[in-house]
C-alpha cells in the first residue's frame, strides 16, 4: 500500500484505471466477436456430422453414435434460415419469418410482465422475511415446496381458477402465462434478496443506527444497496425462469398467439416440412438471448460504479 | 455540564442463560467538554461495549448515561455524536462526497446545503480533489479520512472512535492521529477513542482510561500531561515515554503481574 503523506494524494491508485477501462474495451469487444464465431462452429458441427456420420449409427471408442440424420431429422442449416423468408402455409399466407417474429414477440411481453412481478413480489417477500423472522421461518418452506411442483400441473388449475372470475377468459390466458412465468422467477429473486439485505456489514447498520434512522431508511439508503450484487444474478436467473414458464404455460393452456404453442403446432408438421420447426426454434431462442441482453443491462445498470472486481 | 457522564454502569450479555458474560461492571466516567479520552485495555475488557453503551448502539443492563445532561437514547436521536469504526464503513456505492453527505441526508439537509458542507468537510480532511472518487479507489488512510469527515459532517460535538486506526500502516497511522489531534483542534470536538495501542493512547489524550476484563472494569486513569501543541516531535519528548510507561505499568497492575494480552506495546 502507498503511504499517504502531506496532502494525502495518492497517484499510483488513480492511474490504474483508465489502463484498466481500455482492457475492459478492447474484451468486450472480443466477446461481441464470440458470438458469431461459436454460432459457425455450431453450424460446421451440424452439417459436418450429416457428411460423415456413419450410416446406420455405430460406436467410437465406445460411445453410441446415432446414424447418420437425413435431412428430414435434421435439415440443412441453410434450408432453415432460407424458410424464414418463406411464406407460412400456403403461397398466399405470411412470410414465416414475420409470424415467428409477431409469436416471439407476444411471448416477450407476457415474459417481461412475468419477469416483473418476479422480481417485485421475490422482493417484497426477502424485504418482509428481512424485517419479521418468524417471516422467514413461517414461510420458507412452503416457498421450496412451490418450486418443486411441476409448472404444466398447476397452469390448468390456475386457468381453471382465473376462468372462474372472468367470463371471457379467452383472450386472456396469457394472464395465466404471465403468472406462471412470475411464479418460477420469483424464486430466486426471495433467495438472492435475502441473502443480499443481510450481507451489510454489523458496522454499517450501527452506523445507520448511530443515525437513528428509521428500519425504512435503513433499508433505502443501506441494504437495499448492499443488496445489488446479490440481486444481479438472481435476476439473471429470474430472467431465464420468466421466459421458460411463460414458454412451457403457453403450450399447457394452448396460447395460439405465443412462440411456445408456434413450437409445439410446428412440430407437428415436422414430417412435412422439417425446417420449419426450427424456425420457432429459433424465435424461441432469440427471445431467451432478448430477454438475458435485456438483464444484462440492468445488471450493469444497478451495479455502475462498484469496485471492477465485483 | 460534561459532555458525557456515565454513572453507576453495568452490562451483563445473556443474562440469565449459562453463557451470562459480565462486560462491564460499575462503570463511572466523566468526560469534560472538548476532552480527548482513550480507552484502552486488553481484548474482552469491554471498551467497545463502553463506547457503545454511550453511542446508546446498546443499553445498560443498570445505571445511566448522560451526554450534555441528555439521555443518551435522546441524544442518538438528536444525533449528538458522530461515529466511526476500524472498517471505514463507507459505502462502496456512494462517491466520497455523497458519502459525507449521508448523516446529512437523514437530517433532511436540501442539496445545495448538502454539497456546501460536504465540500467543507473534504477541505479539513485534505481530500478536497477527491469528492468524486469511488471509496474502493482510495488507500485505507484515505478512507478513514473520509469516514471521519462524515462523523464530523452534522457538526456534532461529540465523536465516538472504536479503533479507527487499527487496519492502517504503522507510518499511516501516526500520520492520520496528527491530523486528528489537527481537526479535533480546528473544531473543538470531545473525543473518546478506543484503542489498543499505547503510543496511540498517550499521543492523542487528554486522558487514558484504562480497562481490564473479567469483568470489565476501569482500574486506572492516567492523565496525560504534554500540553495541548502536540507535534511528531512529542513522540521523541520524555514526558511522551514517561506516560508510556505508567499506562504501561497500570496495563500490567490491572492483570495482577502477568503480561497483559492483545495489546500493542510499539
Amino acid at each position: 500500500m502507498t503511504v499517504v503523506l502531506g496532502a494525502g494524494v495518492d497517484e499510483s491508485v488513480i492511474s490504474v484505471l483508465p489502463a484498466r477501462g481500455a482492457q475492459r474495451k478492447r474484451r468486450r469487444g472480443l466477446r461481441v466477436l464470440m458470438f458469431p464465431i461459436t454460432f459457425a462452429i455450431v453450424a460446421a458441427l451440424w452439417e459436418g456430422y450429416k457428411v460423415v456420420g456413419p450410416q446406420n449409427g455405430g460406436k467410437i471408442l465406445g460411445w453410441k453414435l446415432l446414424p447418420r440424420a437425413g435431412s428430414r431429422e435434421m435439415p440443412h442449416v441453410w434450408d432453415m434460415v432460407s424458410r424464414l423468408t418463406r411464406p407460412e402455409n400456403g403461397p398466399n399466407s405470411q412470410t414465416i419469418g414475420i409470424v415467428v417474429a409477431k409469436a416471439a414477440f407476444y411471448s416477450f411481453r407476457v415474459a417481461l410482465l412475468a419477469f416483473v412481478l418476479g422480481v417485485v413480489i421475490g422482493m417484497v417477500l426477502a424485504i418482509l422475511m428481512t424485517r419479521f423472522k418468524f417471516f422467514e421461518r413461517a414461510l420458507m418452506p412452503y416457498l421450496v415446496i412451490s418450486q418443486t411442483v411441476p409448472i404444466v400441473g398447476i397452469a390448468p388449475v390456475l386457468v381453471f381458477i382465473l376462468a372462474a372470475w372472468s367470463r371471457n377468459l379467452g383472450d386472456q390466458k396469457w394472464i395465466a402465462a404471465s403468472l406462471l412465468g412470475a411464479f418460477l422467477a420469483f424464486f430466486p429473486i426471495t433467495i438472492g434478496g435475502l441473502r443480499g439485505l443481510k450481507s451489510a456489514s454489523p458496522e454499517s447498520i450501527e452506523l445507520m443506527d448511530s443515525y437513528a434512522a428509521s428500519w425504512w431508511m435503513t433499508l433505502v439508503k443501506l441494504r437495499l444497496p448492499s443488496a445489488a450484487p446479490y440481486l444481479a444474478p438472481a435476476m439473471r436467473v429470474a430472467g431465464a425462469a420468466a421466459v421458460v414458464g411463460v414458454v412451457v404455460s403457453e403450450i399447457s393452456v394452448k396460447i395460439n398467439q405465443g412462440i411456445g404453442e408456434l413450437v409445439a403446432l410446428y412440430g407437428q408438421q415436422a414430417t412435412n416440412d422439417p425446417a420449419k420447426l426450427f424456425t420457432a426454434v429459433f424465435g424461441a431462442a432469440i427471445l431467451g438471448l432478448v430477454m438475458s441482453a435485456l438483464v444484462a443491462s440492468m445488471e450493469k445498470l444497478m451495479l455502475r460504479s462498484r469496485p471492477v472486481t465485483a | 455540564m460534561s459532555a458525557v457522564e456515565v454513572a453507576q454502569v453495568s452490562k451483563v450479555f445473556n443474562l440469565g442463560t449459562a453463557d451470562q458474560v459480565d462486560a462491564l461492571v460499575d462503570i463511572d466516567l466523566t468526560v469534560e467538554q472538548g476532552e480527548f479520552v482513550s480507552l484502552i485495555g486488553p481484548s474482552g475488557c469491554g471498551k467497545s461495549t463502553l463506547l457503545r453503551l454511550i453511542a446508546d448502539l446498546i443499553e445498560p443492563t443498570s445505571g445511566t448515561v448522560l451526554m450534555n445532561a441528555k439521555p443518551a437514547h435522546q441524544a442518538r436521536l438528536d444525533q449528538d455524536y458522530g461515529m466511526a469504526f476500524q472498517q471505514s464503513g463507507l459505502f462502496e456505492w456512494r462517491n466520497v462526497q455523497k458519502n459525507i453527505e449521508l448523516p446529512l441526508e437523514l437530517k433532511g439537509w436540501d442539496k445545495p446545503t448538502r454539497r456546501a458542507r460536504s465540500l467543507e468537510m473534504l477541505e479539513l480532511v485534505k481530500l478536497g480533489q477527491f469528492a468524486k472518487h469511488m471509496p474502493w479507489q482510495l488507500s485505507g488512510g484515505m478512507q478513514q479520512r473520509v469516514a471521519i469527515a462524515r462523523s464530523l459532517a452534522a457538526n456534532p460535538p461529540l465523536l465516538l472512535m472504536d479503533e479507527p486506526f487499527g487496519a492502517l500502516d504503522e507510518m499511516t497511522r501516526e500520520h492520520m492521529q496528527t491530523e486528528l489531534l489537527r481537526i479535533r483542534k480546528e473544531t473543538g470536538t470531545t473525543i473518546i477513542f478506543v484503542t489498543h495501542s499505547i503510543p496511540e493512547a498517550v499521543y492523542l489524550s487528554d486522558r487514558v482510561v484504562v480497562m481490564s476484563p473479567r469483568p470489565g472494569r476501569i482500574t486506572a486513569v492516567v492523565d496525560v500531561v504534554l500540553g495541548s501543541d502536540r507535534t511528531e516531535d512529542t513522540r521523541e519528548d520524555e514526558q511522551f515515554y514517561d506516560r508510556i510507561t505508567e499506562v504501561r505499568e497500570a496495563l500490567r497492575g490491572a492483570e495482577m503481574g502477568s503480561a497483559p494480552l492483545g495489546i500493542e506495546d510499539r
